[in-house]
Parts: C-alpha cells; structure tokens; sequence
C-alpha cells in the first residue's frame, strides 16, 4: 500500500512533484557548475597565466656569471654550454604534465656591415620534440611568448636562412618584412644573409635582437649541439612556508618533508627535478613570475571558493525553502492520513520517500545541466573545456540528500505536530 | 475607514498572519537578493581588485632618458610621474646604473630607493633584511653574492672608477629574483648619485600603475613631447598580458554571476509560485464574494512588493555583508558601497516577487470559484 | 414578483447531463429549498444561480437581468451587487478576523463599513467575537460570520449550499433560527440540502433526482421519524 500510495503522489500529482524536482534539479545544476568550475579554475588561469612567460630559467651551472645586457664582460669561468639532447629530458621529470613549454636558446655577438653589434640569439620557433613516452611536444618561443605581436611570419624552424627582428633594431636598421638582413656571426669571414620573416613587439630586451633557427647559431659559433639557456614555462603551485624553506635548501628538510615538497608542484620542486635530469644545469625559478603567479591563483581560488559557497548555500535554502512550502501545502493531506490512523513514522516516510523520487530525478537532470553550464562558462571564457571531475558526483549526491533532508525537516516536524481534526476542519 | 485602509490590511495581516509561509516565502527572496547583490557588487569589484593584485608583476611602465641619454633629471622624471592617475599609482622606484668595482671584478651597481622598490617589485626575496633607511646598507644580487662570497652583516668594500677611493658599505640582504637583478649590487640612489659625481640624475624610473593598456597608451599620447627628455615606455609583456587574464577573469566572474542568478530567480520564483499556488481556494472565494480579478491581482501584487521590498533591503544588506567578507578575505581591501547596485538588487527583488505573485494568481483567477470551492 | 426565473437549464459535462431542462421561479421573499441526493445536480444547480458557472442551454434572469447575455466580468458584478453566499464549509479567510472577512465584501461591493460589518455581525450574535480570527472560532460561528458576511451587501438573494451540512444539532438551530428571521425580515433565501430536517424550514421545497426536478411541495411538514416516504414522484421527500 505505501508503495501505491507512493506512486499515486508521484504520478497524479505531476505538476507538485515536477516543480520539486525543478527546484533540486536547478540547485544541483548550479552545484555541480558551479564545483566543476571551481575545481578546474586554478588550472586554466594558471594557464592563461602562461603569457607571462617562462618561470624557470636553465642556465649551465658554471655560467653562472655576471653578464647582462649592461655589457659587462664574463668576470669568470669558462664557456660552458647545455647539452641540446638533454633539453627534452625536462618533459620527462616527476612534474613532466605540469611543464607547458620551454624553448633553449644560444647567444651570439654579430656585427652587421656597418658595424654595428646587434645581439643574434637562435632557438628554437616551433618545435616538436619527439618524447621517450612516445608523445610529442609542441615547444618553442612561439609557445612560449605568446604576447610577441609579430608582424609578418613566424620563421619555420627547418629554414636556415630565415629571421626575426625586434622592433626597435628594424627600426633602427630601416628593416621590413620580406628584406634581407646581413650580420657577420662568430669568426664567419663572410657575414650571413637571412631573410627577415617578420618583425616583433615584446616590449622588452628583446626588441634589440634578432631571432634565428638554433642550428645556424650552433654552426657558425661551432657549438653543434649545445645550448646556452632554456627557458621553461610550468604549471605551478602557490608556494608556501615548507616551499620556501626548500628553496633555500631541499637538504634542510626533514624526510616527510621532503618527500611532500618533492610530490607537490611547486616551482622549486620543478626546478629542482629540471636539476636532477639536466646535466650541469643550474635551474632558477623567475621570481617575479612565479611568485605573482602563487598570488593571482590562490586569490582566485579562494574567490571561486567564496562564490561557490554562496550559491551552494543559496541553493540549499531555495531547495528546502520549496519543500518546506510543498509539503505545508499537503497539510490537509496528511491531517486525513493520520486521522485514518497513520502513525508519524509511516506519514514521514511517506513524504520523505515522495521528496527523494523527486530528488533523484531532479538530481539526475540537474547534474548534467550544471555540466552543460560548466561547458559553456569553460568554452566562452577560456576557450576550453571545464573537466568533469568525478569527485562531484558523490560530493553532489551527498550535498542533495543533507540538503533534501535538512529542509524537509522543519516542514516534517510541523506536519507531525498536527491535529487531524484541526486541519481538517480549517481551523 | 477608507478603501485603501482596508486594502493595507488585509496585504499586511496575509503577510503577519500567515507567518510560517511568510518566512519561506521572504526567505526565498532574500536568499536572491543577496545573491543579486552580492555577486554583482563582486562583479564590478573583482577587476579593480584584481589588478591590484596583478601590480605584483612588478613595473608595468618605464621611463628612460630621451634619445642617446645616458641619464636624465630627477624632477623631470617626478613631474612625469605627477601627471599619471593619482591614485592609481602603486610606485616608482628610480635607478641610476653605473660600473663599480668590487674586489678589482667589475660589477653593476644600481642606485635606487629601497622604500618604492618594495612596493614597485614585490617578488624581491630578500636574505638578511632590507636596509634602514639612510643607514647606506646595501642590497647585494645572489649572483654577485655567490661570486664575491658574501653574506648579510659582512661589509663590502666599493671602489668607483675615475675616484680612486675605496668605499665600505654594510650588506644589508642578497636578493634573489630569478632574474638579471641578481647580478646587481644595490645601494641607496644619493650615495651612488654624490660617488659618480651625477647629483639628481638617474638613469631609468620603473612605474608601478594600476591601469590597463589602453588607459597607458593614452597617457603615453597625451604627454608626449612634453616629456621634458623623458620617453615612456610599456612593459608590453606585463601589460597585455594583464589585460588578457584581466580580461578572462572579469568574463568568468561575469558568466558565473549570471548563471548563479538566473538560477537563483528560477528558485525564488518557484518557492513563491508554491505559497501563492496553495491559497488557490482563497481566490476562488474573493471570487465568489464578487471581487474582480483586477482587485486580486492588485491585493498578491501588494503582498509581492512589501516580501519583495523586505526580502530585498534584507538579502541587499547580507549580499553587501558577503561580498565585504570575500573582499577582506580574498584581497585584504574593503569595498566600497555602491548605493546604485543596491538599489538595482532592490528593485529586482521587488519586481521578481511581484512577478513570481502575479503568474500562479493570473492562473487561479482564470479558474471558475466553484471548482475551486467546490468539495474538499 | 420573480427574482429568479430558471427557463430549461441544461448542463452538460461532457457526455454526462448534469441537469436536464430545469424550469422554476423564485418569488420575492421566498424560501426555496433544494433537495435531493448527492450527484442529482443541486451544487450545479447553485453554481449556476450563483453566478459562479454558465449553464449548457436555457436561461437564467435573475432579478430581470439574464444571466446568459453577461460576460464574466459581467457575471461577476451580479454575483458582487445581488447574491449572498454560504458555504458549507464556511471559507473564510483565515489570516482576517471575523469583522474584517465581513468587511471584505463590503470592499469588493463598494466601501468597507466598520460600523455596519459589526452591526451585521451583533445580528447573528457575534459583536463578541468581532476581532477573533477564524482558527479562534468555533464551526457554528464561523458560519454566523458567513452568513453576515452574505447579509451585508444586502443582495437580492441568499444562496446557502448545505449551510448546516458541518454543524453540531444546537449551530444547526442556531444558524437555522437565523435564517428563519431574515426570510420573517423579507429577504429571499435559497438553501440546497439533503437533510430534511433543514429543508423543512424552508417555505417550498424542490426536490431533484438525476438532473431534472422530480418533485415539489409547499411548506412540507417533518414526518415522525422512520417513516420512509412512499411516493417520491409526488410527494417531497422531506416527509
């Protein structure tokens, strides 16, 4: 007999039970939205973030010198350069997924025919790097400065005798897009001629120098195979007191903690695993990037988190606002049930069994909704899906069912008070 | 007693008398109320907050001495500075560079306030401790450090080209940035100035500006040529970069305020149509006494707007409340009040509720009273 | 004078006749009661002369109006300017107290009257229990409420469906005495029931069985207990 009374409620009070289920189903929606969003956020700002450029820099631990771009010559230490093959050992650390991109680079001092020094640096434009995995990566400056406004092309890596000039130098030099640009590399007697594929704006040092293909500084300097710099651009996460304490010294650390350091992504730990693959290599987090970065995630994480919690608290109350309202609306009902001689427990389980149907179903509807808005915040403002992650589910059902609960009970409590014969009897 | 009087009464006793359906009813639109207000305030807030919080970056504009200038005038480079949004300027910190030696290795030395290059480069970590100002500690780059072995408390001794005359300096901290600033040696900017002989020069100002880059560029056109040797130049790097993930974030915060609130009124609308659904027989009696349904829905209408009203000033106060608490958690900085997204939160909440009122009543009183009254 | 003329009402839902081509006159400052048993069609009946549905066929004038002629708007003008109605299950507003449920239709009608509701209310001897509101009330005065309620426009006709139907044997007589004195005072009084000992009050009684009128008698006189009636098509069967 419950179970025919149950289906009676589901079925001939339709409309009832369909806007119980809407409510739920628009709180769970915006639940699971709204939990999916907050969940992936940190990833996709991190990777806007990107655009601010490499936050680690390899350098040869030897190189490690006084020089910049002031001019001021190597006050010590030998040329020591990076080995090219072990470049692609960076994707293959503990934090290899957290790498987004890096490109090497290597420096030369030319001279153009009128005798100008300009400052030629090549690396790599575009470049897929086989993996040990078996993937491929997708690596170079194109990736890896994404705020350079070129004008004309970007060089392709295979052509040789191609360029890129900084804005500032073409201007100097009076170059355009499509001219020919000669400058005078290493000992070569005969200066180099290359094609200028197209100008570029950063707005930085580099707007003083020219970019080529890796190999045609390799060659003219003799250098086959090494590398003077690589700059890397990782996934990171916020640092903190145990982070930092590590970047003064990982051998400080007391075993767990070291352990913890070494499995969390933080941009120490990264360039301490950069460290351990790379031979000879010296890796150094930028810490105006990195640390900037820590910050605007952990801002913004806790702002979705803030907000997330606003709407699921706002979702909850509209959800146990309309039961309360939905089921003092059956008071009379209920004052017949129990004047027939239902005892409490048999009314509550009733309206309880009636109100998680409704949930279920509206549950149900309301998760893929709050998916489908999820995919739509994720596409229109990062142009990229919001992963679905697996944990909402359960947290969701649970979230549901307390909420369900929690806001039938005043509503519960009030029916279970009542006298029959005072409801039904409109008094 | 007037019409109206009576009117009021029985909008005010539906509402006082019928309590519990009353709390549900204004607790639903206030709970939308303080969504509305809440988010929306966070909305305008958050893009203001967080590019505050992008100053961290460092300098996003510098001003360098006009031409083949080595150097340029310290009230020049003020005055330019002046002419920036007030307010909206975090600092500027200014940089006279110059080769020293130290130990006979030749090394840069920058001259500079200590005071503006923490506010300016935020990221600066620094060993040891900051100098007190005017003490002439300095503030040596962990490259150099590690080079000439030093450590903070040790002294360095300086020796400036063309005066052969050794100075000797306390190392205050080693800064370590990741970047060329460890290959520094940093000391406060008059010292350097009055060593060098370039009294109120400096060779480079970096800005710290909380502005995006159309609002730059535009001041960047609107000074120029009046610059007084002065050229100002963008961190391109930092400032578009900033207006990109700027500008993502603001469309985040935006489409999630407008889906969490399109749900919200669905909800609140839902959680009235139930209270007003359920008073379906006591239309169908006003009916029945000969009430014309333009009354009725006058008489919901009113009980919409006072829930409305109240549930409105309630959730516009909670969601200002909330929002204050996201902003001192999240960035440390109090909002403002802004009375127009009160009003407007307001004034949604009222027409909402009426709306939500209005739309099961316009249904009950298209129903004939007897098949409402009938039985039961 | 007829205040009420019903000329072949029909009433169909769907398939089923509710009623079928009901003729009957109501005089000035009659008491009509309406019998029959449940689903005979006496609540449609009401509904229809209440203004508050359409018949299928026939036509309705109530005090010289025809009713079929009106729109809802219409209708719903007659129901406010001439007819009283009482519920069997008294429908008050349960958030106003008793004075103001009066009130309220004196607000629909034209303007709230504090100093009349009450006076309509110390008629039914509730000038006490003025400012209580109806959870407070017990059924017998909850309907009093009603009934001054309906007074108070002072309608051409008062419509009372199963007034008794919720009520105790001393309300019942209460309420019943009530009516009796307003229908002394002039006023035309409709009552439908299905209890004889209420229809025996009235001054008229028609009986209906399956939608149409099957019987009707002048000031029918309550039989000993009992005794069925013998002759329905006949005799009323208040007897």
């Amino acid at each position: 007999m419950f179970w025919r009374m149950l289906q009676g409620a589901l079925v001939r009070q339709r409309r009832r039970m369909f806007m119980m289920a809407l409510t739920i189903a628009l709180g769970v929606s915006l639940t699971t939205a709204m939990l999916n969003v907050m969940l992936d956020v940190g990833d996709k700002v991190n990777r806007e973030l990107k655009t601010y450029g490499a936050n680690i820099m390899v350098t040869p631990r030897a190189a490690s010198v006084v020089k910049d771009l002031y001019g001021v010559e190597a006050a010590g230490g030998g040329n020591q350069y990076l080995q090219e093959a072990d470049v692609g050992k960076i994707k293959t650390i503990f934090w290899a997924h957290n790498i987004v991109t890096f490109a090497p680079s290597l420096a030369a001092e030319a001279v153009t025919p009128d005798g100008q020094p300009v400052t030629v640096v090549g690396t790599w434009f575009e470049h897929y790097l086989p993996l040990p995995t078996g993937e491929t990566a997708v690596t170079g400056i194109k990736a890896l400065k994404p705020w350079w406004q070129v004008e004309g092309n970007w060089v392709d890596d295979a052509d040789g005798q191609a360029a890129m000039v900084g804005s500032l130098l073409a201007g100097k030099l009076g170059l355009r897009p499509g001219d020919t640009l000669a400058v005078r590399l290493g000992d070569g007697r005969q200066p180099g001629r290359f094609r200028v594929a197209g100008l570029f704006d950063s707005g930085g040092a580099e707007d003083m120098q020219v970019f080529i293909p890796l190999k045609t500084v390799q060659q003219a300097l003799h250098l086959e195979g090494k590398v003077g710099k690589v700059e890397v651009s990782a996934l990171t996460t916020p640092e903190n007191e145990l982070a930092r304490r590590a970047a003064q010294n990982p051998q400080n650390l007391s075993v767990a903690e070291w352990e913890t350091w070494y499995c969390t992504a933080y941009v120490s730990a990264i360039a301490y695993q950069i460290e351990e693959v790379v031979g000879g290599a010296r890796a150094k987090p930028v810490r105006q990037v990195a640390e900037s970065e820590g910050a605007i995630l952990q801002k913004i994480q806790l702002l979705m988190l803030l907000i997330t919690v606003l709407s699921l608290a706002g979702s909850a109350l509209g959800i146990s606002n309309l039961l309360t309202a939905s089921i003092m609306e059956r008071s009379k009902e209920i004052g017949l049930l129990k004047a027939l001689g239902a005892t409490d427990g048999a009314v509550a389980l009733l309206v309880l069994a009636e109100t998680l149907a409704a949930g279920t179903a509206g549950g149900i509807a309301g998760y893929f909704a709050g998916l489908g808005f999820a995919q739509i915040i994720g596409w229109s403002v990062f142009g990229a899906a919001v992963a679905a992650k697996g944990m909402v589910i359960p947290l969701v059902m649970v979230l549901v069912a307390l909420v369900t609960l929690a806001g039938s009970l005043p509503a519960m409590r009030m029916l279970l008070v009542l006298r029959p014969a005072e409801v039904l009897h409109g008094r | 007693m007037t019409k109206y009087s009576l009117y009021g009464k029985m909008v005010l006793y539906a509402l006082l008398r019928r309590r519990s359906r009353m709390v549900v009813a204004l607790l639903a639109v206030a709970i939308g109320a303080t969504v509305l207000s809440g988010l929306v305030t966070l909305y305008y807030d958050v893009p203001r907050q967080m590019g505050r919080e992008f100053r961290s970056y460092g300098a996003n504009l510098l001003l360098l001495p006009d031409g083949d200038n080595q150097v340029m005038p310290e009230q020049a480079v003020q005055l330019a500075a002046g002419s920036l949004p007030q307010g909206k300027v975090i600092g500027m910190a200014p940089y006279l560079y110059d080769r020293v030696l130290i130990n006979s290795q030749p090394i840069m030395a920058a001259g500079t306030d200590f005071a503006a290059v923490k506010k300016v480069s935020p990221y600066w970590q620094i060993t040891g401790q900051w100098p007190a100002p005017g003490s002439g500690g300095a503030v040596v780059g962990a490259e150099v450090a590690e080079l000439l072995r030093l450590k903070p408390g040790q002294t360095v001794t300086i020796t400036v080209p063309g005066a052969e005359q050794e100075k000797k300096l306390p190392v205050a901290g080693i800064v370590h940035t990741g970047g060329s600033e460890e290959d520094f040696i940093f000391v406060e900017l008059p010292l350097l100035q009055q060593w060098l002989g370039k009294p109120g020069l400096v060779s480079v100002a970096q800005v710290s500006v909380q502005a995006g880059e159309g609002e730059l560029t535009a001041w960047m056109q609107q000074t120029a040529g009046t610059g007084g040797g002065i050229t100002p130049r963008l961190v391109k790097q930092l400032t578009q970069s900033e207006g990109l993930v700027l500008g993502k974030l603001q469309a985040l915060v935006y489409l999630v305020t407008l889906i969490v609130l399109l749900l919200t009124l669905i909800c609140v609308a839902t959680t009235m149509m139930a209270v007003v659904t359920e008073r379906r027989k006591e239309i169908g009696l006003k009916k029945a006494l000969g009430a014309e349904n333009r009354s009725i829905v006058l008489e919901f209408l009113g009980e919409g707007m006072v829930l409305g009203g109240l549930g409105g000033l309630l959730g516009t106060g909670c969601g200002f409340y909330f929002a204050q608490v996201v902003s001192l958690q999240v960035f440390a900085r109090p909002i403002s009040f802004q009375p127009l997204i009160a009003l407007a939160a307001f004034g949604a909440a009222v027409a909402v509720a009426g709306l939500a009122c209005l739309i099961p009543v316009r249904m009950a009183t298209g129903v004939e009273p007897a098949t409402v009254l009938r039985g039961e | 004078m007829n205040i009420l003329e019903l000329q072949g009402i029909t009433m169909d839902y769907g398939t089923v006749k509710a009623l079928d081509d009901v003729r009957m006159t109501v005089k000035q400052g009659e008491w009509l009661a309406i019998m029959g048993p449940s689903g005979s069609g006496k609540t449609t009946l009401l509904n229809i002369i209440g203004c508050m549905d359409k018949p299928s066929g026939g036509a309705v004038i109530l005090d010289g109006v025809d009713l079929s002629t009106l729109s809802s708007k219409g209708l719903t003008a007659i129901r406010r300017e001439k007819i009283g109605l009482v519920f069997q299950q008294f429908h008050l507003i349960p958030y106003l107290t008793a004075l103001e449920n009066v009130m309220v239709a004196q607000y629909y009608h034209s303007m709230p009257d504090e100093e009349e509701a009450l006076a309509a209310l110390a008629r039914v001897g509730l000038k006490d229990r003025a400012r209580h509101l109806p959870s407070q009330l017990s059924g017998g005065e909850q309907q009093r409420v009603c009934i001054a309620r309906a007074l108070i426009n002072y309608p051409a006709l008062i419509l009372a469906d199963e007034p008794t139907g919720n009520l105790d044997e001393a309300n019942q007589n209460l309420v019943l005495e009530i009516f009796q004195t307003l229908h002394r005072e002039g006023h035309t009084i409709v009552t439908v029931t299905h209890d004889p000992e209420v229809a025996a009050r009235a001054e008229r009684c028609i009986v209906l069985g399956h939608g149409r009128i099957a019987g009707e008698q002048r000031m029918c006189k309550p039989a000993p207990e009992g005794r069925p009636a013998d002759n329905k098509e006949e005799q009323c069967q208040c007897g």
